[in-house]
């Protein structure tokens, strides 16, 4: 077969497939409308494993319901591998036009994905948010930390660990988040109170993990003089780095989130305290509500509160088991073994 | 006509284009509409068949931009920053003058974002001109300071564009509820002026002749400095386009706006068939690279492939298209060569 002829044929088949499969019109329904839930779950990125252990709780309540009320719920994973507002909008459209039941979403940027939200919800789709809400959008309900009240939590830890005296850094993140600006506010504001504390700076980065420890490393090397560093996310506590490269005896570090591979921080006492987000009740908890609303017509409240979950050397015997619980396989076996 | 339709260069990329639309239809299975009731196919709708080209439409528009850079031997590294800016300064603006009539919000906003495209392309060009800089090494720096800008400008906050701008970039045109028919149309438009600057005026074979041989274009007498800034210019005005577009369509700017589109708008002019080495390039094409592209993307979802395999996926199919187009272009040349000798 000639070159031609080959793209002649391809596009005989092209077209002959087409036309097989039918115009662009829905045919009408002859049985009655599935039962099935179809939720799907767009996080910010698939390369963050905060937003895995939140797939994993999502998957698990799944299950759980599927089983408990014979109703097939399904979870469609569509998050970006990178974080990208508009990537978002374009697949929240994109599940509402491949029959998603429900979508559930944690926003990289609020104004991006208020208007896709909003047409999702106008074609009979209902959204709800969590960990990064679009209050300004028609979603039925946020699940999610009070942001303020986080970066505050942050720096009364982060000055409890300092005596009240010292000088601080805060690792921000992604600058377009408008959660992690909110928490960036908090730990402002709680500073206000320690008149012996200053902050140095406010220190954006990638949100990967490798771009996090080298900005920390970056930023302390410029300001050897910050003893104390408030991580609005745990991004560089998900590598081994900072154990090397900063000494514990000269400077404390309270994080936000509380994964396995954060442990040893805590352990080591470079980071006494972590606050952990149980991201696996992300994806869980919010999957229950969804469920709630759209299966059993039931009221969800439009903001539901998350409580941070305090990790010290105190109780992580007990939080490393949690985490092996919700699914992580990585939990250092060492703190499995500990007595609470 | 069938035959010059079938002969055509854009007859291979339109093919996988089909033939992928054919497997996603037949494939994709089907829901039943939330409000409707009616059992719908999952891509073969009037809905997802728009959003993928409005999906492609922002690179789209930015890649015949690109792609006439590259016809002229150049390449565009700072698209993505110049979509951010125009986008962040237009946002900007529009929220500074508060409220205003819809059609000066709108007219004034694309003013700013094509205003913005079109500096930024001329300092491209000039730089690249100028200095007699290699054009990577230009934009690859412009494209860190333009960012840079957008990020300084806005204190990296996400600045909501006025409802107006949004109504009409989402307008649905009598097409029903939630179809929004206009960032493809503009794609079009964009397209159909591209191809035919390229095709039909003297400045397009300029963009052709320089791109084929700098001293040759030069010694027949072609203003080969202004056809590089001109090339540059077209660039930085179709960034400009899109940004207005895509700040617009979803309602808000970012500094971090289009950050890493400047690949894909590269890799729809490649998948185009345009030449990294210059002289060859079409405008169509490269609007069927990026819906090609878009497609792809589309398709790991429709299908449900594994969401982690996107990227490998993405790029194992920029290869196999450029390698089709490739052979299509060898067996075309082989076709004529014989055609001669007989």
């Amino acid at each position: 077969m000639t070159f031609r002829g080959m793209r002649l044929a391809v596009m005989g088949v092209a077209i002959g497939l087409a036309a097989a499969c039918g115009g662009s019109s829905p045919a009408p329904v002859s049985q009655p409308a599935a039962r099935a839930l179809k939720i799907a779950v767009i996080a910010k990125s698939s390369t963050n494993p905060v937003f895995l252990s939140a797939r994993t709780g999502a998957e698990a309540a799944a299950k759980e319901l599927t089983s408990q009320y014979n109703v097939p719920v399904e979870i469609v994973w569509m998050t970006p591998p990178t974080e990208d507002g508009q990537v978002q909008a374009q697949r929240i459209a994109q599940a509402v036009n491949e029959g998603a039941t429900a979508i559930l979403v944690s926003c990289s940027d609020a104004g991006k994905v208020t208007g896709a939200i909003d047409d999702a919800v106008a074609r009979g789709v209902p959204v709800m948010t969590f960990d990064s809400d679009a209050p300004g959008s028609k979603r039925f309900a946020f699940y999610g930390v009070d942001d303020i009240k986080t970066g505050m939590a942050v720096m009364d830890e982060l000055a409890q660990q300092m005596n009240g005296k010292g000088q601080v850094g805060i690792l921000a993140g992604n600058q377009n988040a408008p959660n992690l600006r909110k928490r960036v506010e908090g730990v402002k504001e709680a500073a206000a109170k320690y008149p012996n504390m200053k902050i140095v700076g406010t220190f954006y980065h990638v949100e990967t993990p490798q771009d996090a420890a080298a900005e920390v490393i970056r930023a302390q090397n410029a300001y050897p003089q910050i003893n104390g560093w408030a991580f609005i996310g745990g991004w560089p506590l998900f590598t081994q780095a900072l154990l090397t490269d900063l000494d514990p005896k000269k400077t404390k570090i309270v994080s936000v989130d509380g994964l396995p591979a954060e442990l040893a921080y805590v352990e080591k006492g470079l980071a006494p305290v972590l606050l952990a987000q149980p991201t696996y009740l992300w994806g869980y908890e919010s999957t229950k509500y969804i469920f709630d609303k759209v299966q059993l017509k039931k009221d969800v409240p439009e903001i539901i509160p998350m409580d941070l979950v305090r990790v010290s050397k105190d109780n992580l015997g007990t939080w490393a088991r949690q985490l092996q619980t919700w699914g992580f396989t990585d939990v250092p076996e060492a703190y499995l073994k500990l007595e609470k | 006509m069938l035959r010059r339709v079938l002969t055509s260069p854009q007859a291979g990329l339109v093919a996988i284009i089909l033939l992928l639309g054919a497997v996603l239809t037949a494939t994709a299975g089907t829901h039943v509409d939330q409000r409707t009731g009616l059992l719908v196919n999952n891509f073969l709708n009037s809905y997802t068949l728009i959003q993928t080209a409005t999906d492609a439409s922002f690179f789209a528009i930015m890649a015949v931009g690109a792609t006439i850079v590259i016809i002229a031997g150049g390449i565009d590294l700072s698209v993505g920053a110049v979509y951010a800016l125009a986008g962040v300064a237009t946002a900007m603006v529009l929220r500074g003058m508060g409220s205003t009539d819809p059609i000066t919000a709108v007219l004034l906003g694309l003013a700013i974002s094509i205003g913005i495209g079109l500096l930024s392309g001329a300092i491209n060009g000039a730089l690249v001109v100028g200095l007699d800089v290699h054009p990577f090494i230009v934009t690859l720096g412009t494209m860190w300071i333009l960012r840079g800008i957008a990020f300084v400008s806005s204190g990296a906050e996400s600045i909501l564009l006025p409802r107006p701008v949004t109504e009409v970039a989402k307008a649905s045109l009598g097409l029903g509820d939630a179809l929004y028919p206009v960032p493809m149309l503009v794609m079009l438009v964009i397209t159909v002026l591209g191809s035919v600057f390229l095709t039909q005026t003297v400045g397009g074979r300029r963009v052709f002749a320089v791109g084929g041989s700098q001293e040759a274009s030069r010694f027949s007498g072609v203003p080969v400095g202004r056809v590089k800034i001109g090339v540059f210019v077209l660039s930085g005005f179709t960034a400009g386009v899109a940004a207005f577009m895509g700040a617009s369509f979803y309602g808000s700017a970012s500094c971090a706006d289009a950050t890493g589109y400047e690949l894909y708008v590269i890799a729809s002019a490649v998948v185009g068939g345009a030449s990294l080495s210059g002289g060859k390039g079409s405008a169509v094409n490269a609007l069927l690279g990026a819906v090609l592209i878009v497609l792809i993307r589309q398709s790991i979802r429709t299908l449900h492939f594994d969401q982690n395999y996107e990227w490998i996926i993405i790029g194992c199919a920029i290869i196999m298209a450029v390698v089709f187009d490739q052979a299509s272009a060898r067996f075309a040349t082989r076709r004529l060569a014989a055609a001669t000798r007989r």
